[in-house]
């Protein structure tokens, strides 16, 4: 089947640029279509590390994104207040830190503008007792941390009831190239292979590190570099406020409670692929044993689960900082008018930054595809907050536990570790009404399997109950479930050590022993890629 | 203030042998030391993997005619495998024991034949296991020969068990399934959480059993077989089995769901109770901390307590603490594994740190070289080896999962040798052979 439509401007991406800009688009009066080729979060800003940045992190080498995120923090915080816990942050130095260092990042703070409160170690110790006694300075910032998923759901219903659309599972699979001028994208749906053609009078990659490749579907070569980071999700919060390392940025400098963990991170690999999640026993080492200078006693805790993302790093040419690797590159962004770099009208690109400074992304490269399309409306996306509770929408199980012992949950536990109910389940793949749905699906709306284990009880459940509503076959279900199992153990396989070892021993012994699942699930033909 | 007369005997003091871990291996060790005569202490963090796994015994799963033969012949040409140290009469007979003791106790594990055949049991997703015994209730699923039509049966609601998910697996294994959910007579708990051990205990009562069958039987007409979720009772699974399949009029059987394993429960009860009444000791719950060793003997272990140990003594100590689930074998982030109590040499996989223990996928075929290669290696005395590779100890004894060798989750025998290994440790320990 080959449908076709037309929209102003096609939003390639459906990460927080992606979704932020398809949002301000709607609101400048510019009918934006967003398309996904996976679910929405699901590329870096799904794989990142949770902090909404004071800046301070880069108040040394990188002023001008310490300045962006400053200002962007707050911003976000006021659209945005349920995606956010404004947990404070801090920043601690070690005598193993350079003593210099302390000042020269105060001045960069005080530059950038990000408000410093200086603390003793007492006080910071009071304030968060685990952290090492060993501390020479410490400072208070306005980190917070903060839900991509919540963040970008809410652009993107925001986005739809201003009119715009988006659609999960398709991927760009080529742009149209009319002579000089990008006219539209042939769409591919990633579950059933169905193509469409959609015509816009502008398309906007905002691709995160795939931007480079759609660049390359209208000809035009975007010079991006990749560099991976890896995190480790531990089983309780540790902190409850964000603690970074103060000293010179390097590999596990930051600890981030979000939710029911602390994500601790991260690393800094060079690689040739956009999608090389891969997690080296060194960087879980690193990470940890980093994590445990600042917290003492952390790296025998429980870690959960580990994931990595890849940042794009682009720096224009005319920065002159060719041969700049990792860290070196300046985490500013870009924003790439094809028409006046290649003559190419009708494709803008934007990438790089971070995710606390996507709607300033999104603004800069909505003024673009604005001034292309001859719209003279501005920007408003930093006034109104966005539909959605006006306090933080916390993932916390202390709130799912409290409803469901008011009743306000109702229906049996499926996932235990994470307090899903089979209401919930239900309701969440009612809301898919008749298009597919994954159990992945399922546990990015509800938590499902992400707990300490990791989905080892309440897959089977959630398989059974998958089958009941949609009445599909064994087999189907039976892919469902090993797909399931698959991508749970993909997050877990860098961490198999002490309890969490035990624990998927126990739920290969569910799966395999119990179950039998392993008699019935296919073994996948392709390896994946970069394993 | 008066003496107190026991304050200078050692707790423990008039043990022959204590056991540490309530595994499978750990509590067929003691009730055979126990039926030799030997004054027996079974000391343990927790129960057992029994707790958490199918029910069934494999002893090797994938033979498809004599089992025990297929056995002799895989031990013969693989000599490290704790069959082969074992040695093949071992297995017969810690079988044998297992399953007189287990009957005794109001646990009978029955075979599909005399010929030792595999039996064909399902499993809730309707795949085929092919364990050698089973709990009866399991070992009434037989599937040899069977082609349907079965009835599988669920509880509306009831989150552990999904009938309908076996249907299609099964019918490809050439069974033909129907299934159907009926409404429990009873929820005690109403609400969101019923898990496997309610619902057993449920079963324990009479009048609830009659109004389940009741509520069966117009399902069930034409069916050769009825498949409940492994939970008919926890007290007297036999009578429950006969009661419901009397009412309902066709052969009930019992089929493996998410643990806690009712039929591991229901084993570990039985061996606790009998043991008891052997007057051997049962402590689980209790942590040894440390095996004590002098002149190349071990002397004592030591028992956590509230902030201070305890010393045990005895004269042989068998050593069935589990492999890396259950607190045997412990394993670090650098890629250390070590055992805990007397840092006994662990055998490890091949490479660098944690690099070759883990493969791609979790279900892949065979495995992960980590479960079959990290764990004790052991004599045909069942003597853990010392670096020098002679015995380590004297008078410690290894057995079951703790062994390397084999992969307990893929190669179908894990049952199978915690029984024979038990049953060579008790021989060699207390110098019973004949
Ligand atoms: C390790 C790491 C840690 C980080 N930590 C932080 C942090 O703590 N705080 C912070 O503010 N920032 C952090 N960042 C940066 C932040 O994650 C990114 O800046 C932000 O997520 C980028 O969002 P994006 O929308 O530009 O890209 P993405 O989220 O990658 O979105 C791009 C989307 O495009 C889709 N796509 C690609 N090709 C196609 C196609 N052909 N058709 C359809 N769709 C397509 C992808 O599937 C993807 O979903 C971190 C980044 C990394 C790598
Ligand atoms: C009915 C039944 C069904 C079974 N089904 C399966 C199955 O399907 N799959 C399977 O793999 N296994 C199954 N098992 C268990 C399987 O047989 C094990 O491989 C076997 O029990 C080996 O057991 P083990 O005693 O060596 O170790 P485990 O069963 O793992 O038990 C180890 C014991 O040692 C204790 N322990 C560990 N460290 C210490 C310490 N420092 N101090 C004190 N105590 C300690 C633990 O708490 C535990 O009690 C089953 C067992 C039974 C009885």
């Amino acid at each position: 089947m080959n449908t076709s439509h037309s929209v102003d401007v096609l939003v390639v991406g459906g990460g927080a640029t992606g979704a932020a800009a398809a949002y301000d688009l709607a609101r400048r009066g510019m009918r934006p279509l967003l398309v996904e080729q996976l679910d929405l979060s699901t590329g870096t800003s799904g794989r990142y590390h949770g902090l909404l940045h004071s800046g301070g992190r880069y108040a040394v080498r990188d002023l001008e994104t310490a300045a962006e995120c400053i200002v962007e923090n707050q911003v976000l915080r006021r659209i945005a207040p349920f995606a956010i816990e404004d947990t404070g942050g801090l920043f601690i130095a070690t005598p193993d830190d350079p003593a210099d260092f302390p000042e020269r990042w105060l001045a960069g703070c005080r530059t950038a503008g990000i408000p410093t409160e200086s603390i003793t170690a007492a006080q910071a110790r009071t304030q968060e007792p685990a952290l090492t006694p060993r501390i020479t300075a410490a400072y208070r910032v306005p980190d917070g941390s903060c839900d991509s998923f919540d963040l970008i759901h809410a652009f993107v219903e925001a986005t739809r009831a201003l009119g715009g659309d988006a659609l999960i599972y398709h991927r760009v699979r080529d742009l149209i190239r009319e002579g000089d001028a990008v006219v539209g994208a042939h769409l591919e749906d990633t579950r059933t292979g169905e193509r469409r053609t959609v015509s816009a009078a502008c398309v906007l990659n905002a691709a995160g590190p795939w931007a480079g490749v759609v660049a390359g579907l209208a000809g035009l070569d975007v010079g991006i570099k990749f560099d991976r980071g890896a995190m480790i999700a531990m089983n309780t919060r540790w902190v409850n406020t964000i603690v970074n390392r103060l000293r010179p940025a390097d590999d596990g400098d930051i600890l981030v409670p979000v939710g029911t963990v602390c994500v601790l991170g991260t690393t800094s690999v060079h690689t040739d692929h956009p999608d090389d999640y891969r997690i080296e026993a060194w960087e879980v080492s690193k990470i940890l044993s980093e994590a445990d200078v600042v917290v003492p006693g952390i790296r025998h805790g429980r870690a959960l689960r580990a994931w990595a993302g890849v940042r794009p790093l682009y720096e224009p040419p005319e920065a002159g900082h060719d041969d700049a690797e990792g860290r070196e590159v300046k985490r500013t962004f870009s924003v790439i008018d094809h028409a006046q770099r290649d003559g190419v009208r009708g494709l803008v690109t934007v990438v790089g930054g971070k995710l606390t400074t996507c709607r300033l992304m999104a603004e800069q490269a909505v003024d673009v595809v604005a001034a292309q399309l001859g719209n003279e409306a501005r920007c408003t996306t930093a006034g109104d907050p966005l539909p959605g509770p006006h306090a933080p929408r916390y993932h916390q199980l202390g709130g799912r536990l409290h409803k469901l012992e008011h009743g306000e949950l109702p229906g049996e536990l499926i996932c235990e570790c994470e307090m899903v109910t089979r209401a919930q389940l239900e309701a969440a793949i009612d809301a898919y009404g008749d298009q597919p749905v994954a159990l992945d699906d399922l546990r990015r709306d509800l938590r499902l399997g992400m707990g300490p284990c990791q989905a080892g009880f309440c897959s089977y459940r959630a398989a059974g109950i998958l089958q009941q509503k949609k009445g599909h076959t064994g087999p189907d279900t039976v892919e469902a479930f090993g797909a399931f199992v698959d991508e749970r153990f993909r997050g877990v396989r860098p961490l198999l050590w002490g309890h969490q070892l035990r624990q998927m021993y126990l739920d290969e012994l569910i799966y395999r022993r119990t179950l039998g699942l392993d008699q019935l699930a296919e073994q996948p033909t392709e390896e994946p890629a970069h394993a | 203030m008066p003496e107190n007369p026991r304050a200078n005997i050692p707790p423990g003091a008039g043990t022959d042998v204590i056991v540490i871990g309530a595994g499978l291996a750990g509590l067929m060790a003691a009730a055979q030391a126990t039926q030799a005569g030997a004054r027996v202490r079974v000391i343990a963090n927790g129960w057992g993997q029994q707790i958490v796994s199918p029910g069934w015994i494999s002893v090797c799963d994938r033979a498809d005619d004599d089992v025990i033969a297929e056995v002799r012949g895989y031990a013969a040409i693989h000599p490290d495998h704790p069959y082969a140290l074992a040695e093949d009469d071992a297995m017969v007979r810690g079988i044998e024991a297992f399953r007189n003791v287990a009957q005794q106790n109001g646990q009978p594990y029955d075979m599909r034949d005399k010929d030792g055949h595999n039996l064909r049991l399902m499993t809730a997703l309707g795949a085929i296991q092919r364990p050698m015994l089973a709990p009866r209730g399991m070992a009434n699923g037989d599937l040899t020969g069977v082609g349907g039509p079965v009835l599988l049966v669920g509880f509306t609601g009831w989150r552990d068990f999904f009938p309908a998910l076996a249907i299609d697996n099964l019918r490809a294994a050439g069974v033909e399934a129907r299934a159907v959910c009926i409404d429990l007579p009873a929820n005690p708990s109403g609400t969101w959480d019923l898990w496997p051990g309610d619902v057993a205990r449920l079963f324990d009562g009479a009048d609830f059993r009659a109004a389940v069958s009741g509520r069966i039987k117009p399902h069930a007409k034409g069916a050769v077989k009825v498949g409940l979720p492994a939970v008919l009772g926890l007290e007297n699974p036999v009578e429950a089995l006969a009661d419901l399949s009397e009412q309902i009029g066709a052969p009930v059987f019992e089929i493996p769901t998410l643990p806690p394993s009712m039929a591991g429960v229901r084993l570990s009860n039985a061996l606790r109770r009998w043991l008891m009444r052997h007057r051997a000791r049962v402590q689980v719950g209790h942590p040894v901390v440390r095996g004590v060793v002098a002149n190349g003997r071990c002397t004592h272990v030591e028992v956590g307590a509230l902030g201070h140990t305890n010393p045990f003594y005895a004269d042989q100590f068998i050593l069935a603490t589990g492999g890396l689930y259950n607190g045997g074998i412990l394993s670090d982030e650098t890629g250390r594994l070590w055992e805990p109590l007397f840092d006994l040499p662990v055998a490890t996989p091949p490479g660098d740190g944690r690099e070759g223990w883990y493969g791609e996928r979790l279900l892949q075929e065979r495995g992960h070289p980590i479960h079959r290669l990290a764990g004790l290696r052991a004599n045909k005395q069942m003597q853990p080896l010392g670096q020098d590779g002679g015995p380590a100890l004297e008078n410690v004894y290894a057995v079951g999962h703790l062994l390397a060798g084999f992969n307990p989750l893929t190669d179908g025998c894990a049952e199978g040798i915690a029984l024979a290994t038990a049953y060579k440790a008790v021989q060699t320990a207390l110098q019973l052979d004949e």
